[in-house]
């Protein structure tokens, strides 16, 4: 059985990016959306192994949603990926319950990389 | 304009240049940006928030963008859609997110603002108050013109 990703991004190319990579490495991407609010509402219906998440986006921004995730479910798996690496940024994703922390632009072997640190093989 | 504003911004071009394009770019000398300039008919904006603050505008021709986001798609592309677009505004968006980490390390917190896409001849942009330096990065895509108006608020 895949494991199922859900991909937050507010840009488009970073969202096709994301799920032709992850697909071609026989991930199930079950859903994708532009905002923090619409990554929690789609968190509820498909219960995705991992979550992918942007930080800076207009609604709900990526800390906050993760802080929403991760009060729903303590056990939800959410790796941020980001353009902007300032450690504060990085703490404070951490402390919001992140598991992983990846600056864009990343290589593919960093993301595969990321999500079997996380969730394992 | 002080260096220490300006060399993350040259720093984070170089690396997400070469990251993404697999370029090795040739930068040019930098150059005072007259405060009303005329755009390349292709720029990304992004603006720049916290203890520095202003804009950096990234300009190409039409052709350089075409060749820039073909090059981020992994093929050319028939016409300028929103995908285009959008791999165009993340190219601005990750350069200057990776800036924001060089001018955190020297003390300055800052934040940006998400990019926009501007396409059309003969734009014209004036920075009202804050002064700014212009600077080439040469590609086998084309030119890359980068204005850099940024100023500290400790």
């Amino acid at each position: 059985m895949p494991k199922k990703i859900l991909i937050t991004d507010d840009a488009l190319f970073m969202r096709v990016t994301l799920k032709n990579l992850l697909v071609n490495n026989g991930y199930d991407v079950v859903g994708e959306a532009i905002n923090g609010k619409e990554a929690v509402e789609r968190y509820s219906t498909h219960h995705p192994d991992v979550v992918f998440m942007d930080i800076t986006m207009p609604i709900m921004d990526g800390i906050a949603a993760t802080r929403a995730i991760k009060a729903r479910d303590p056990n939800a798996n959410v790796i941020m990926c980001t353009a902007m690496g300032q450690k504060n940024l990085v703490m404070e994703a951490i402390q919001a319950g992140a598991k992983d922390f990846i600056v864009k632009p990343f290589s593919p072997e960093r993301v595969l990389e990321s999500i079997i640190k996380v969730i394992g093989k | 304009m002080k260096a220490e504003y300006v060399n993350p911004f040259l720093l984070a071009s170089h690396s997400v240049l070469e990251m993404v394009l697999g370029a090795r770019p040739v930068q040019g000398a930098l150059a005072a940006q007259p405060n009303t300039f005329t755009t390349q008919p292709c720029c990304v904006v992004c603006g720049v928030t916290g203890q520095v603050q202003g804009q950096v505008i990234y300009g190409m021709s039409l052709a350089t963008a075409d060749n820039i986001v073909g090059a981020m798609l992994g093929q050319p592309i028939d016409s300028f859609d929103a995908l285009a677009s959008s791999a165009l505004g993340e190219l601005g968006n990750m350069i200057s997110g990776n800036a924001l980490q060089f001018l955190a390390e020297a003390g300055w917190i800052c934040d940006i603002t998400p990019p926009t896409v501007m396409r059309g001849p003969d734009v014209k942009i004036t920075t009202i108050s804050i002064p700014a330096i212009v600077v080439t990065m040469t590609m086998d895509h084309g030119e890359l013109f980068i204005t850099i108006g940024v100023q500290g608020r400790k």
